[in-house]
């Protein structure tokens, strides 16, 4: 690209290692503020459903899904080019390659997205929305959503390792790799991520021009999608990993890395919340409170994040480590991406409601902890809670109590 | 360099090339050298981690043909 200079020197400090995963977190963090700022606080379900409603309308299937066209959905936008950020990342790195896993492992990122669109629709948010955003965002379903993603991880874990011994046949079997980046002659993948940025560019400044703010705010979230992708990808930043890892490496880099970005991002959100700072003019100060904060306090919480849990840890990503990895290449995981879109929609429509049939309303409402413990006992609770993770995984990286591995 | 086993673990994402290393690396004796393939680029940074926190001897790592190749002495 540059033949010499600083401007190759930048580039390939930033393309030719990957970066350590709590700088992406403090990035991603200073992101979803921004996010938050914008419209609202990062997530990744809803974008999920989006997809698989058009899908399902455009197959006929209405009665599952009818909903706002893709280019108008601001998550569904996201998502998308996360998606591409993370191709255009991987394509500068030479890292990537369209990895076809075993077809039992193809199966398994099915199975896992699928279970994580469950869980995401039944628990009402995924590892990102509904834990990384909602518990910055003081939301009390949100830490029951996060004690139902680490029972789930658990238990998958266990399963996972049972597989290698039982059934070890399906992670083994016949795979390929196409278009590797790190061969010789592929200097055009560098040219292709340039080309994929300028479009992208392009993009952004047609919803930009226009006068509508609604477009506007679209534009933003199409650039900030391929920034994240960026982030995402040189970081592999991966909150799987986070209530993983402690279960099987008993490394505690990747739950350090997420717990610092939290509690960057629950300082942001606090500060929007407390002051109702955004777009205030459109919406009430309690609209903003309430942003990220969902009827789920405290059993569907705990059961969709679950199920979840079950699923993230069997793909191999949560919703946003899916769509980093496809767009990396990974086959699993778009059988993976498949598997929530396609399944998301249908659980909202025919599981939700006997769902909430199930649950009197008292184990499915709205909590937002400062109305019970004040802003300030809001915050220390969280950063207390945060803090015992942090111990917890610094502790057990030590001693290896509950390491499988 | 006398290698001892091979694992193939081409096409796998994270974490199933460290719980498939792990698996294989408990049956071997010490000073045994492994040669393991990859192709997640997240292995690059995973299988020295691993090794170093296991006590088990990261040796290098080459690249052939779009895969990469580790070489891990059993502590």
């Amino acid at each position: 690209m540059f033949k010499k200079g600083v401007l190759r020197e930048l580039f390939d400090s930033l393309f030719s290692k990957s970066w350590p995963m709590w700088i992406g977190g403090i990035i991603l963090a200073l992101f979803n503020i921004l996010l938050f700022v914008i419209k609202y606080p990062w997530g990744a379900n809803a974008g999920y459903v989006n997809i698989g409603q058009n899908l399902f309308q455009w197959l006929g299937a209405t009665n599952i899904g009818t909903g706002t066209p893709i280019n108008l959905h601001a998550v569904a936008l996201l998502n998308i080019f996360i998606i591409l950020g993370a191709f255009v990342s991987s394509l500068f790195s030479r890292e990537f390659g369209i990895r076809v896993a075993p077809i039992g492992e193809l199966i398994k990122g099915l199975v896992g997205g699928a279970l994580m669109g469950i869980g995401a629709t039944v628990g009402i948010g995924c590892t990102t929305g509904g834990f990384f955003s909602g518990v910055a965002a003081l939301s009390g379903g949100a830490l029951f959503l996060s004690l139902g993603f680490l029972l789930g991880t658990i238990v998958a874990l266990k399963y996972l390792l049972w597989e290698m011994e039982a059934l070890p046949n399906i992670s083994m079997g016949k795979s390929c790799t196409l278009l590797p980046g790190t061969k010789p002659k592929t200097g055009w993948q560098r040219w292709l991520g340039w080309i994929l940025i300028v479009v992208v560019l392009w993009v952004v400044s047609g919803y930009t021009s226009q006068g509508d703010s609604t477009m506007k705010v679209l534009g933003w979230h199409i650039l900030l999608g391929l920034m994240l992708g960026i982030i995402l990808q040189r970081s592999r930043f991966c909150i799987v990993r986070a209530f993983r890892e402690p279960f099987m490496t008993g490394e505690a880099g990747a739950t350090t890395a997420i717990i610092l970005s939290m509690v960057i991002a629950l300082l942001g959100f606090t500060v929007i919340k407390y002051f109702g700072v955004g777009n205030a003019g459109e919406l009430s100060v309690r609209a903003i409170e309430m942003k990220s904060v969902y009827a789920n306090f405290w059993l569907r919480a705990l059961i969709g994040g679950f199920i979840f849990g079950i699923g993230m840890t069997i793909a191999g990503g949560c919703a946003v480590g899916t769509l980093w990895r496809a767009g990396e290449g990974h086959v699993k995981l778009w059988f993976s991406a498949i598997g929530f879109a396609v399944m998301a929609p249908v659980s909202k429509g025919f599981i939700v409601p006997f769902v909430v049939k199930l649950l009197p309303e008292s184990l499915r409402k709205e909590l937002f902890l400062p109305d019970v413990l004040g802003y300030t006992g809001a915050v220390i609770l969280v950063l207390f809670i945060l803090f015992l993770w942090y111990v917890f995984a610094k502790w057990n990286e030590k001693t290896g109590k509950f390491s499988a591995l | 360099m006398q290698i001892d086993q091979t694992l193939d673990c081409k096409g796998l994402s994270c974490p199933m090339p460290i719980i498939k290393l792990s698996k294989t690396m408990k049956k071997m004796k010490t000073g045994e050298i492994l040669e393991m393939i990859g192709t997640d680029p997240g292995s690059k940074s995973d299988v020295p981690a691993w090794c170093s926190k296991t006590g088990n001897e990261f040796i290098e790592q080459n690249n052939d043909d779009g895969a990469f190749i580790f070489y891990i002495k059993k502590g």
